[in-house]
């Protein structure tokens, strides 16, 4: 990279030096070995690689379950959000600090108490199997982990956003006599909705390449339960690395994409709202 | 419609916003609340819109009890100080708004709503920048359109806050007198809460001046000029100068000075303050009768048509300023430094506050 | 700039939405009650049950569980590898920030989006690519078996992972704080005659502590919780190269609930201090933040 640095301060060459070094060695290298390794692939090999039937079960269960999982985070998140940024009630400082839990939780734990909670004499799930609703071992209980671990994103995504808010465009909405919901469809949610977007995708971002907290609930059975993170590691163990390399190139692929949506969305976020 | 207000009062925690607040505002006029921060006046605006409830009162629109109706209900149109435009609709959309949040049963087609937008737009002079959003427009252009969009729905009063409060100065005045012109057209009755004495006697047919939570004087911009009832009115309009003395039989002793008060000759040595307004002065290089008062000329700033010259007392160092026409200046010639008299053309006497006295203001 | 957001500071009061304006008191209970329902079900009970569950066989066989050998030594390896990864993230994030901050250049967007890849990537795969690098069929493989060193399925390598995977942390949190700040003091106290060194440490350093503080319990509680990753690169060999997440599935695959869930509440509880310290740092930083308002002059104010 070319540089063009301000001659007053210091230390330019090392913070780079040091900054470039570390991402390469630590950062880019070993990604690049995922590429490179595919690369040892033919075209029609890893395309079977790829779309092998047990490979696409696990991306419909990872996509799927993260799908709904974040669109679930979106509604309540939201929801959360509101109540924390608008209301005052007991606890709600203490709620608010809980609501990082997922982000401070190690995975495992996560993945062990959700697990225990949904099996059928477990707190929840006891009252769930008369029912007959089973969560865990099913992709309900993977949706149940993925929700865990996404909602503090869409909560921190919209908290600011709402805090920012001026008062007085809803005074505005209500003095031009709109009714409080149509205050919050027309005003209030257009103006939130770029955050709630970013927030989606955050929690999809995380949701499909998590692992801990979904292993121990999803009961991993090919073709049913089985995400794609756990199909890569049991590709490893078999030593099928050309296997596990391709899957997880797709898996890169696709968070490099998102990664670059979610950038390009908090960009035209910040456009639109300069005024 | 008419506004009255009786008997608001309004606190915040221990702050007392507005202390028993009277108002009468006739159909069609339009009204300046004026004041310091902390007067209240905003307080009222906004209770009066009902964005704010009152503690005690009550608020009547054209005779009926408006005190508890919601906001929604009450057809006024509100402009803000920081216009609060819905940044993510166009400017079309923003004047719209009103309109297309009506029940089903009373909203226009979308034909009227254009209509009417495109109406709206004219009467602001934005016709071209419908599609545009709000943050491609200039601080005057917003606020055009927010008054565009509150009068969209045809409201009974027309209530500004600081209107041209977050503008420039040149912007302000072209606004100020835009406005006026505006409310010889609409004839809505309004109220326009500012700060700027200049603008509200500009632009008001009458004005209500507040402080600290009531109502000091309300009359035309002439009569709450010329006549000031009180010496927060007097002060607060128009640049002043104070002399502190002694009120005796009709004449105030300033210092080795004796003024004029013939409203206070029933006094007898109270304690009083001298109002004068900075060009209702005289200045002469030497002495000309009891009421001059010596002073030195410590700074002169001629430009325009009003020459200003910051001048100290000599009895006590006080500062005393004095504007005189230009041509008035050139004639006496007077320096930096230079001794010179000050003679008060007009002057208006108040007790000092802890004295009533016995003189009642006109 | 800052993608995935790794948690911002939470709100204070409420807003003042009047009274006029705001819902009615049935739609706002309405609105607490579900959100206090939904975050009971989602986040409280499991934290619950993690405590309760660790206790179900009374207090000896919870003691018994965490100083269990195998236990000890997973502690141990898990402080090891945190000791290890958060300094060098540390020293990452604040060469990161500094150039970043303070300078312009081409590719700088670029770099900040490199930064964050970490982020993007599913923890097993962080832990993959260490293992496509130095494991045995790696690209490293056969140089390493010869030089007898082990990398994949001992320390090296899960350091190497768990240095990967918080990498991000401590750099995303100073470098939008840092490019805030500005450079101005910074040239103040070279024209001064300050040194880099000097400037650093008795000027940036005091202005940026609190959110390294931040970054720095993240990166932290993330190092020691670490689980997709270490898992693929530390063949779980018990005593060996098991960190506490590690164990914890270890024993819950034995069936050793109670003694699992028991590990478990102590990386909880470690969790719950992480929380904390994180909200005192917020506070903190609110508090700095409202300070530094207040003595900027207006013209400040406005450039900010």
């Amino acid at each position: 990279m070319r540089h063009k640095s301000r001659t007053v301060l210091p230390g330019f060459g090392l913070s780079l030096g040091i900054t470039c070094t570390y991402l390469g060695l630590l950062v880019l290298l070993p990604l690049a070995t995922v590429f490179a390794k595919s690369a040892e692939l033919t075209g029609s090999a890893f395309w079977a690689a790829v779309t092998d039937p047990r490979v696409m079960a696990s991306y419909r269960v990872t996509f799927g379950a993260s799908f709904v999982a974040a669109l679930i985070n979106t509604v309540f998140g939201l929801l959360v959000a509101w109540v924390l940024v608008r209301y005052r009630f007991p606890g709600r400082r203490l709620l608010d600090a809980i609501v990082d839990l997922p982000f401070a939780l190690p995975t495992a734990v996560a993945g062990i108490a959700l697990t225990t909670l949904y099996v059928p004499n477990g707190w929840v799930g006891g009252y769930l199997e008369p029912l007959g609703i089973k969560v865990s071992y099913t992709w309900l209980g993977i949706t149940v982990a993925l929700i865990f671990i996404g909602l503090p994103f869409v909560v921190r995504t919209v908290q600011p956003v709402l805090d920012d808010l001026e008062v007085e465009v809803e005074e505005a909405a209500a003095s031009l006599g709109a009714r409080r919901w149509q205050t919050f469809t027309r005003v209030v949610l257009p103006t939130v909705a770029p955050a709630l977007l970013t927030g989606f995708a955050l929690a999809f971002a995380r949701a499909i390449g998590e692992y801990g907290s979904v292993v121990f609930i999803s009961g991993n059975m090919p073709m049913k339960t089985e995400i794609v993170p756990l199909l890569i590691i049991t590709k490893l163990e078999q030593y099928d690395y050309a296997g596990a390399t391709a899957v997880a190139l797709v898996m890169l692929l696709v968070s490099f994409a998102l990664l670059l949506t979610i950038n390009l969305l908090q960009w035209a976020a910040r456009r639109r709202m300069a005024v | 419609m008419s506004i009255e207000v009786r008997n608001l009062r309004k606190a915040f925690g221990n702050f007392v916003a507005l202390d028993n607040v009277d108002l009468d505002v006739p159909g069609g006029e339009l009204v300046a609340l004026l004041g310091p921060s902390g007067s209240g006046k905003t307080t009222l605006l906004r209770i009066i819109a009902g964005l704010e409830p009152a503690d005690q009162g009550m608020i009547r629109f054209e005779g009926e009890d408006a005190t508890d109706q919601p906001v929604r209900e009450r057809q006024v149109g509100f402009v803000f100080q920081h216009y609060a435009l819905f940044r993510h609709m166009s400017v079309f959309e923003n004047i719209a708004f009103g309109l297309r949040v009506r029940p089903r049963a009373v909203r226009p087609s979308d034909a009227e709503i254009k209509d009417t937008v495109m109406n709206l737009l004219r009467l602001v002079q934005l016709e071209a920048l419908g599609n545009r959003r709000p943050s491609e427009l200039s601080g005057g252009q917003r606020q055009r359109v927010a008054l565009a969009r509150a009068l969209a729905v045809k409201p009974k009063v027309l209530l500004l806050d600081e209107p041209f409060g977050a503008l420039d100065a040149k912007v302000r005045k072209e606004l100020r007198r835009w406005l006026r012109r505006l409310h010889e057209e609409v004839h809505v009755t309004s109220v326009f809460v500012t700060h700027d004495q200049e603008e509200a006697l500009e632009v008001s047919d009458r004005v209500v001046i507040m402080n600290e939570g009531r109502v000091e004087q309300s009359g035309t911009p002439e009569e709450v000029y010329e006549n000031p009832a009180t010496p927060f009115v007097y002060s607060f309009l128009g640049d002043v100068n104070l002399f502190h003395g002694r009120i005796d039989r009709g004449l105030v002793k300033v210092g080795g000075s004796e003024l004029e008060a013939p409203e206070w000759a029933e006094a007898r040595d109270q304690a009083g303050v001298a109002y004068v307004r900075t060009y209702d002065v005289e200045l002469t290089p030497s002495a000309s009768g009891k009421s001059s008062i010596e002073a030195t000329v410590r700074h002169i700033r001629a430009f325009g048509p009003v020459v200003r010259l910051e001048l100290d007392r000599t009895e006590d160092g006080s500062s005393i300023e004095a504007h005189i026409p230009r041509a008035q200046h050139e004639q006496l010639g007077l320096t930096k430094g230079q001794r010179v008299f000050v003679s008060p053309t007009s002057v208006r006497v108040f007790a000092r506050p802890s004295d009533p006295g016995t003189a009642r203001s006109a | 700039m800052a993608t995935i957001a790794i948690s911002r500071p939470a709100t204070t009061a409420p807003r003042a939405v009047t009274r006029a304006t705001g819902e009615s008191r049935a739609v706002r209970y309405t609105l607490i009650g579900i959100a206090l329902v939904f975050l009971a079900l989602v986040l409280l009970l499991p934290l619950v049950l993690v405590f309760v569950q660790a206790f179900a066989k009374g207090l000896p066989a919870y003691w018994e569980a965490i100083r269990e050998p195998d236990a000890l030594s997973a502690a141990k390896l898990t402080l090891l590898i945190a000791a290890i990864a958060v300094p060098a993230n540390l020293v990452f994030g604040v060469a990161a920030a500094w150039c970043i901050s303070k300078f312009e250049f081409r590719g700088k967007n670029l770099l900040i989006t490199l930064i964050d890849l970490p982020f993007a990537v599913s923890p097993v795969i962080s832990g993959m690519i260490f293992v496509l690098l130095f494991g045995a069929h790696g690209w490293f493989g056969d140089w390493l078996f010869e030089h007898d060193i082990r990398i994949i399925f001992a320390l090296p390598g899960m350091v190497l992972a768990t240095t990967f995977v918080t990498a991000p942390f401590i750099a995303r949190e100073l470098i939008p704080l840092m490019q805030e700040q500005g450079s101005e003091e910074e040239e103040a106290a070279i024209v001064l005659g300050a040194s880099g060194w000097q400037t650093f440490f008795r000027v940036t350093l005091p202005n940026i502590k609190w959110g390294l503080l931040y970054g720095l319990i993240l990166c932290n509680a993330r190092a020691m919780g670490e689980f997709g990753a270490v898992s693929v690169v530390s063949g779980h060999i018990r005593g060996e190269t098991n960190t506490l997440p590690l164990h914890v599935e270890i024993l819950y695959n034995e069936y050793a609930f109670a003694a699992s869930f028991a590990v478990a509440s102590v990386l909880t509880l470690l969790a719950l201090v992480t929380l904390t310290l994180k909200t005192l740092v917020e506070w903190q930083q609110r508090r700095a933040m409202a300070e530094a308002a207040d003595t900027d002059s207006p013209s400040e104010r406005i450039a900010a």
